[in-house]
């Protein structure tokens, strides 16, 4: 058998990674997280996009109200159908030759209202209650009517006074104008920040599982004997992060494709820049965790024994989140909403965003937002890339110590000694 | 030629608490079965994960053709570990052809190794299907696979035949003469000791991480004392006490095992025998790699 022994070529590093990236890929991808997680993240968007649009429609199904008039009042009758579009609803008016007829309309239910009496205190008969909109409409009708006759027995054009009053009007100075950008930013940033938590909790679970099955069954001894420790770590990261990765895009894709003809979500060109930093931050966030939950999943020798090892890593996931939420989108809210930062509140945001494991998602949400200085924007990723080399060292040393220490969960300290 | 000798050499090894290795040593020659024996805990599977580098020795060194063993040259090592592992919801095939791969091969060549010892094992027919559908026997068909299907120069094997029935046995003792008769060198623990005196061009001693005796079973015969087998119906008990050196190992019915020092010849003791009358049967005994190893065990224990 060995005589004709085909040629071997020593196995690169790179090409080792590679070989156990592929292998987690093609198995991973036929797997049930992602399968299946498609399938629900997608009909979950489609029954979102549905019920938007039904919201939608309800809202552009403007009412129309059926108001009739009678005697004086009726010259209220055109100012309100006038009135009317800008309010928000449609009106259609009709003449009531008597009292009595009209108040048999309203309770047959033929027309919705009925004004009578005299137009600066008329009387609005109606079968059971008033919408809001309407009676509004109606009492400035009757308050004008009230003023246009006080201004004529002054001597004054109604006309020509209420052309002055409209004329009126507040001059703005902004002294920070909006963009676009700045507008979706945030809202992008967030949706970014939140995918990044759930990303990284699903597919650093997949990841740890992967690991503590791949002790489980033993198997790892087999591929220690021919790749190195951090090589098997590298590839799983890369192999099961590249579908979590196609997963995510087959979901937003689908979600523009549910949300934009509803118009729920435009995506403008400046917010293309927004997305395209949250995928940089997203790569870089879910390498140094999964590095972090490989490493401390390999402690332990039982599937279920996965998610209390990897505690310590979830937990930061959670405070980032949680820092997230109570520190970094109120500050950005307050920038957009053109309101004062309270200085605190911007400092603490800035100085959280720039420590590595929260880097990643309060990256994502202030450089959306776009008030990132470019120092604090380079300087982040420096120190994420250097701790993903330090995690990395780290990971390995803690899986090498420990993927082939079967049974009891082995000591954080145990693992990282030189000699195990 | 170069020298494709496995060499141990002088590997120490300490857990926490216990001493694993102690300066263990020994050689596996190309070609040669080296049978690893030992009882449980005497070191043979730390031994063999310091050879594939799954761990690390605390002192000595493993040499290949007189070079330390490198990463790169222990990927041409085949192994089979004594946790046996695999991926069990992964096809057969596939798994096999991505070890080969891991291990230098392209993928042509893997493929076409695999399916060559898929067939040479019985399992032609059992490629597309997942590990874990496979019985227990076969699964350990599919190890030896992952041992084999690169070619490697060296095999390690630790205990390759625990839990195979005896077509298993067979094929598997097959396919390691035929691997060593190709000029690898082949190393083995077994619990098995017929099967490796039956088996192994030499044979390793293992107790409390030391090398206690290495060599072929002939080897290690010649270093015992000899033993005769004694039939004498007649003899009184303790005759053979009057021959001096000789001790008593075992009576059986009227035979007696009877252990000489060198210094005394046999023919002392066949006279000595024959002084209480007939004998029937006078025959030096062969002991067996089991009475070797309790022997070398206990020896070691007593001293």
């Amino acid at each position: 058998m060995s005589g004709a022994a085909p040629e071997h070529a020593a196995l690169s590093p790179r090409r080792a990674v590679y070989l156990i990236a592929r292998r987690e890929f093609a198995t991973r991808i036929r797997g049930k997280v992602f399968i299946i997680g498609t399938i629900v993240a997608v009909a979950l968007l489609a029954l979102y996009a549905v019920l938007q649009l039904a919201v939608i429609d309800r809202i552009n199904t403007t009412t129309t109200f059926k108001v009739g008039f009678s005697g004086p009042a009726t010259a209220l009758a055109q100012p309100l159908e006038a009135a009317a579009p800008s309010l928000g609803f449609k009106v259609h008016v009709s003449d009531v030759a008597t009292e009595t007829e009209g108040r048999s309309e309203v309770r047959s239910g033929s027309i919705d209202a009925l004004v009578e009496g005299a137009p600066g205190a008329p009387l609005v008969v109606v079968k059971t209650g008033i919408d809001p909109t309407l009676q509004g409409a109606l009492v400035a009708l009757a308050k004008q009517e009230v003023l246009s006759g006080d201004l004529s027995a002054a001597g004054l054009s109604p006309t020509a006074v209420e052309s002055q009053v409209n004329a009126v009007s507040v001059s703005l100075d902004t002294l920070q104008p909006a963009t676009a950008a700045q507008l979706q930013g945030p809202i992008i940033g967030f949706v970014m920040a939140f995918a990044l938590y759930i990303f990284i909790s699903i597919y650093g679970g997949v990841i740890g599982q992967g690991v503590v099955s791949e002790k489980a069954s033993r198997v790892v001894e087999i591929l220690l004997s021919t790749v190195r420790p951090g090589q098997l770590l590298l590839g799983k990261v890369v192999g099961i992060g590249l579908v979590g990765l196609i997963q995510l895009g087959i979901i937003a894709l689908c979600g523009l494709l549910f949300t934009v003809p509803t118009g729920v979500l435009a995506l403008p060109g400046a917010a293309i820049g927004a997305v395209l930093i949250g995928v940089m931050w997203f790569v870089l966030g879910f390498i140094l965790y999964a590095l972090m939950l490989a490493a401390t999943a390999s402690l332990v020798s039982r599937v279920e024994e996965v998610s209390s090892a990897t505690v310590p890593v979830t937990m930061l996931l959670v405070v980032t989140w949680l820092l997230a939420y109570v520190v970094a989108i109120p500050a950005i809210d307050a920038v957009t909403g053109g309101g004062a930062v309270p200085h605190g509140l911007a400092t603490l945001t800035a100085v959280l965003s720039l420590i590595p494991p929260f880097t990643p998602v309060l990256m994502s949400i202030r450089m959306a937002a776009g008030e990132v200085p470019l120092w604090q924007g380079l300087l982040s990723v420096v120190l994420v890339l250097a701790s993903i080399v330090g995690v990395t060292w780290l990971g390995a040393r803690i899986y090498a110590n420990s993927i082939l220490r079967f049974g009891a969960r082995i000591k954080l300290t145990d693992a990282l000694r030189r000699s195990s | 030629m170069v020298d494709r000798t496995l060499e141990i050499d002088r590997v120490s090894k300490r857990y926490a608490h216990v001493q694993a290795l102690q300066e263990l040593s020994f050689a596996v020659r190309p070609g040669e079965l080296f049978g690893f024996v030992g009882p449980n805990g005497a070191g043979k599977t730390t031994t063999m994960r310091i050879v594939l580098g799954v761990l690390a020795a605390d002192a000595g060194e493993v040499r290949w053709g007189g070079q330390p063993l490198t990463f790169a040259s222990r990927t041409r090592i085949g192994y089979m570990p004594e946790e046996r592992g695999l991926y069990p919801s992964m096809g057969v095939t596939e798994q096999l052809v991505y070890l080969a791969e891991l291990h230098g091969m392209r993928v042509r060549d893997a493929r076409a190794a695999t399916a060559r010892w898929l067939e040479r094992l019985g399992l032609g027919d059992r490629g597309g299907e997942q590990l874990q559908k496979l019985s227990q026997g076969n699964q350990q068909r599919v190890q030896l696979a992952a041992a084999l299907l690169f070619s490697p120069d060296v095999l390690v094997l630790d205990e390759p035949f625990s839990g195979l029935d005896p077509v298993a046995v067979d094929v598997m003792s097959d396919v390691l003469r035929e691997q060593a008769d190709a000029g690898i060198s082949v190393l083995f623990s077994s619990h098995q000791l017929e099967l490796v005196e039956q088996l192994c061009d030499r044979v390793g001693i293992i107790r409390a991480g030391s090398m206690l005796a290495a060599g072929s079973v002939e080897e290690l015969r010649s270093g015992s004392a000899p033993r005769y087998w004694v039939d004498a119906p007649m003899a009184a008990a303790g005759w053979a006490e009057t021959v001096p050196g000789a001790a008593v190992v075992r009576v059986e019915g009227s035979r007696t095992l009877v252990e000489l020092p060198a210094t005394t010849g046999d023919q002392v003791l066949l006279q000595a025998a024959l002084a209480t009358g007939p004998v029937r049967e006078f025959r030096r005994d062969t002991p067996t790699l089991s009475e070797l190893f309790r022997t070398v065990i206990t020896e070691e224990t007593a001293a």
